[in-house]
């Protein structure tokens, strides 16, 4: 096997990389096993050093992990905590393989450096898919492809968090490797210092010991020393019956703060000591539209204003108080520039997804999927079954709403912001301020919800521009209007399917066209289903609004269609729904079991009361099976969702309580959208704009929810931020359908209740 | 490379693209009202002078935002001082001189004479104003609040 540490044709255009650069970067020889900091020249340890390891006699070991004076391990991790608790549960994972105990372990958000991309996460959105997490094999490939995903990372301002990705990657392939390699070199320090063979060193409780001489120091005693130890050509991991913390409900670290009210988020956050003053602002609720002009004369009058401003996209108040700023601009007349989309509504857009899936017909449009011969199977259906379903824009509706703080002076700028991409949010701002990328400084807060919507920059330039252009610090803090008419929204969509069932009421072929490009692309597809003539295509359209990821992603939508589609199939079939999708999933014995283990939990096929029904429904994603068997009762006005019973496999539940909270996160957002929510658009503008109009699932509507575990395959994992949502939706519209005969095609649900 | 597979990037990128462009624009129009420093409210300024029903819109909110004072503060005339000192005719007094009431040294000896701009610092931070003063609670956040509450002081003194 090469030594990626020595130069390679493909990389001679990188500055030459010594062994040291790599060593200080925390990345193993050996197959270019790269902890976290990887590829590019130089050693950055000693600059990073100075951000994050601060405190009196601390040591960073690598990159990825410091041990204090006192003997506590922190985990620098390059991902943000919206909620989630990936990060505790990465810190678990470093902390498992390191043998340090949860109460010696803390957990810092890496800063805003680019030498924490975490190619790991880039790896699992642009990676070749087909390579596998295999951390402690040496890959030939890996080297160039690292290389690639630094690449693409910097290019992206990749240091991402979305994609249900920081456990499964960052955890497993960065953190994992970085704890095991970090205990290594500890027990070479130890070796070193009482002249002992390493192999007699056992660790535990951060702790070496030599149980032969009765020697035991903390790590805290050798974390200089192994700073300086070689890497590791390939530090061992643990095997699962050796796991320790993995796999247990270890306590998340962020809860304490939350419950004391000491967590920052970014609407607390800002300059200590510093006279803030806060901005209001609006910009064209049309998207393409600049601002025409504005009449502040009221506005102009009103206490505490200190200046308003023409940004040219946008206007602003800046006041003494937010809701001083906020007032003032409300009464600020503005006209907006032409724009293109001034005409645009929803209704246009949907006939024209029509017109284009027309046009696609049977065969036509990109093709997503298509194997054996779709079109030619249905030929010999005994029935045939079509159905078209339709879902609307969303919106993100964070609680905390869009805001950001910003400082800019003497060629510097601070930002205080929640974000799910600090380096490109950094480099918004660098923008706005008019500096350079590396004189802002990124301070980094909890995120009051992300979801996707926090992955966009344009907020931390508006901020910065402000904060340039009146020499305050500026906090500005978007309405919920603001938020919810400039969003990036989940798209809409229209999806067909012909399916034809033979004599038996097998399904002989699955043809389906849509319009969304799709991402990830494996949303609309459905190979783990038994089927063998399968054609997935999808039809460009027109945009008239600004997309972005929204929680599951393509999964949102496609959940809903695929899992309807099944359903509507059975139904033709003359099957029980779960028994017609075993028929199905009999080569995908993980999908199987999980399908089971929620009809199981569910009592599937027990009577339920009049007017009462159960639905379920399943989905693959972000490497996860999830299935969900929802009950409805149908005897209300209105549909009351009762019970969500969730089956998920997500290969290796590192944290079973922080999958189980993910699960059932993902299914109250899911319902949300589902029974309430749509965005549209009327004269180019989003017509809603605040909770009234775009409901929450509050307490009392909510679901009793029940989760279960399968670890079905723990060198494989999975994600969990997004992969309880996708069956959400059709398990409940499934239901109304067992419920009552009443299909529905289109969501929110709330909309044929009306 | 997955075109595909990028979407999620591009999406961002261009977000990034077209929100911030290459370079970002200035101001096309900055309308300058107070530099900060000057009086954060119209409390002395033409403006409450013009408008005497918003004046005593203002007295009238003070009154209830000094709802968060009353358990330490009595305003009427001569009334006794309780945890802190009585505050009728506190606006131009000097800080720390009310006969009878026992201050902090620091209060005592702040040199401040109490008017709308000392009041403003204090109540935004009263240890920050005067460290050591043993009004512990009582910071008021809202400038609009501290304004009115100010406005309202000033109105209790024969
Ligand atoms: C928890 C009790 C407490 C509360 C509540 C409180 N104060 Fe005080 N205040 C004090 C004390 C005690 C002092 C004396 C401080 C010292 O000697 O350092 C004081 C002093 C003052 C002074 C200086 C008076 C002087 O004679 O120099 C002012 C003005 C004042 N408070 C205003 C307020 C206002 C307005 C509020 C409500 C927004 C308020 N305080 C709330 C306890 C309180």
């Amino acid at each position: 096997m090469s030594d990626p540490v020595s130069e390679k044709p493909e990389r001679s255009r990188a500055a030459k990389w010594t062994r040291r650069g790599f060593i200080g970067a925390g990345a193993i020889a050996g197959g270019a096993l790269v902890v976290g900091v990887a590829v590019r020249s130089g050693n950055p340890v000693g600059k990073l050093k100075g951000i994050v390891a601060q405190g009196e006699g601390e040591a960073l070991v690598n990159a990825w992990v410091k041990i204090g004076s006192d003997n506590l391990v922190t985990a620098i991790v390059p991902h943000c905590e919206m909620g989630q608790g990936a990060n505790s549960t990465i810190a678990q994972m470093l902390a498992d393989e390191m043998d340090v105990n949860w109460e010696n372990v803390r957990v810092m958000d890496a800063p805003a450096d680019g030498n924490y991309v975490s190619q790991h996460a880039v790896r699992t959105f642009v990676g070749p898919g087909t390579l596998p997490d295999r951390p402690n094999q040496v890959s030939f490939m890996e080297p160039t492809y690292d290389g690639l995903f630094t690449q693409i990372g910097k290019l992206a301002g990749a240091y991402i968090t979305g994609g249900s990705s920081s456990v499964r990657s960052t955890g497993q392939n960065g953190m994992r490797i970085a704890g095991a390699a970090a205990r290594e070199m500890l027990v070479a320090s130890a070796a070193k210092e009482w002249g002992v063979p390493a192999a007699e060193i056992t660790t535990q409780n951060a702790t070496v010991i030599h149980a032969a001489s009765g020697r035991s120091e903390p790590y805290s005693a050798f974390a200089a020393a192994a700073a300086e130890q070689d890497l590791p050509r390939a530090p061992r991991i643990k095997t699962v019956d050796e796991y320790k913390l993995m796999g247990t409900p270890a306590p998340r670290k962020d809860i304490p703060s939350k419950v004391d009210g000491t967590a920052i988020f970014g609407v607390d956050a800002g300059p200590e000591g510093e006279n803030l003053r806060y901005a209001a602002v609006k910009a064209s609720p049309v998207v393409g539209g600049a601002i025409a002009s504005m009449d502040a004369s009221a506005a102009k009058e009103m206490r505490g204003v200190l200046q308003i401003l023409n940004m040219g996209d946008f206007v602003a108040v800046v006041a003494d108080s937010y809701w001083q700023a906020q007032r003032a601009l409300n009464t600020i007349k503005i006209t907006y520039t032409e724009s293109e989309n001034d005409s645009a509504d929803t209704a246009t857009m949907f006939a024209g997804f029509t017109k284009a899936l027309d046009e696609a017909g049977d065969s036509g449009g990109n093709s997503k999927a298509d194997y054996g011969d779709a079109v030619g199977a249905l030929a010999d259906a005994v029935t045939k079954v079509e159905a078209e379903y339709k879902v609307p824009f969303l919106a993100h509706a964070t609680m905390e709403p869009m805001n950001c703080t910003a400082w800019v002076r003497d060629g510097k700028c601070d930002i205080w912001t929640g974000t799910q991409v600090p380096l490109m949010a950094r480099d918004g701002a660098a923008e706005g301020a008019g500096v350079s990328a590396d004189d802002v400084t990124m301070h980094s807060v909890l995120l009051g919800g992300g979801f996707g919507r926090r992955l966009t920059p344009e907020y931390t330039n508006q901020a910065a521009r402000l904060a340039k252009a009146t020499g305050y610090p500026i906090k500005m803090i978007w309405s919920r209007e603001e938020d919810t008419a400039q969003d990036f929204y989940r798209p809409a969509d229209i999806s067909r399917f012909t399916g034809g069932l033979d004599e038996n009421g097998k399904v002989i072929c699955w043809n389906n066209v849509h319009c969304t490009e799709d991402e990830p692309p494996e949303a609309p597809l459905v190979e783990f289903y038994d089927i063998a003539n399968v054609s997935v295509r999808n039809a460009e359209v027109e945009w008239p609004v600004r997309l972005g990821a929204w929680r599951s992603v393509a999964h949102s939508q496609h959940g809903f269609f695929v899992e309807s589609f099944v359903d509507e199939l059975a139904a033709a079939a003359g099957k029980d729904p779960v028994e017609f999708r075993r028929e199905l999933l009999k080569n995908s014995p993980r999908h199987l079991a999980v399908l089971n283990g929620a009809a199981e939990m569910a009592g599937w096929g027990s009577p339920l009361p009049e007017g009462h029904g159960r639905g379920i429904a399943l989905a693959r994603s972000f490497n996860s099976i999830v299935a969900e068997v929802a009950e409805v009762d149908m005897t209300g006005e209105t549909p009351k969702v009762t019970k969500v019973y969730c089956c998920v496999d997500a290969g290796f539940a590192m944290n079973p309580d922080g999958l189980k909270a993910q699960m059932e996160s993902g299914i109250i957002y899911g319902l949300t959208a589902a029974m309430y929510d749509e965005i549209t658009i009327k004269d180019g503008a989003v017509e809603q704009s605040n909770f009234h109009d775009y409901k929450m699932m509050r307490m009392d509507d909510a679901p009793d929810i029940a989760v279960q575990i399968i670890n079905g395959a723990p060198d494989n994992l999975g994600g969990a931020g997004e992969p309880g949502l996708p069956p959400a939706a059709p398990a409940v519209t499934n239901a109304i359908f067992a419920a009552t005969g009443q299909r529905i095609r289109e969501l929110p649900i709330s909309k044929h209740f009306a | 490379m997955n075109a595909i597979k990028l979407t999620l990037f591009a999406m961002t990128a261009t977000v990034s693209l077209s929100a911030c462009g290459s370079e970002s624009p200035e101001p096309t129009e900055q309308i300058v009202i107070r530099e900060p420093g000057e009086a954060a409210t119209p409390v002395e300024g033409a403006a409450a002078d013009a408008d005497g029903a918003d004046a005593a819109d203002l007295v009238a909110a003070g009154k209830s935002a000094f709802a968060a004072c009353v358990a330490c503060h009595s305003v009427t005339p001569d009334g006794a001082s309780s945890i802190g000192p009585n505050l009728y005719g506190v606006v131009g007094r000097a800080a720390g001189s009310l006969a009878g009431f026992d201050y902090s040294d620091a209060m005592a000896g702040s040199g401040l004479t109490w008017n709308s701009g000392e009041l403003d610092e204090f109540l935004t931070n009263p240890s920050a104003k005067v460290p050591g003063t043993r009004m512990v609670a009582g910071a008021v956040n809202d400038a609009d609040d501290r304004a009115a509450i100010i406005a309202y002081l000033a109105t209790l003194s024969e």
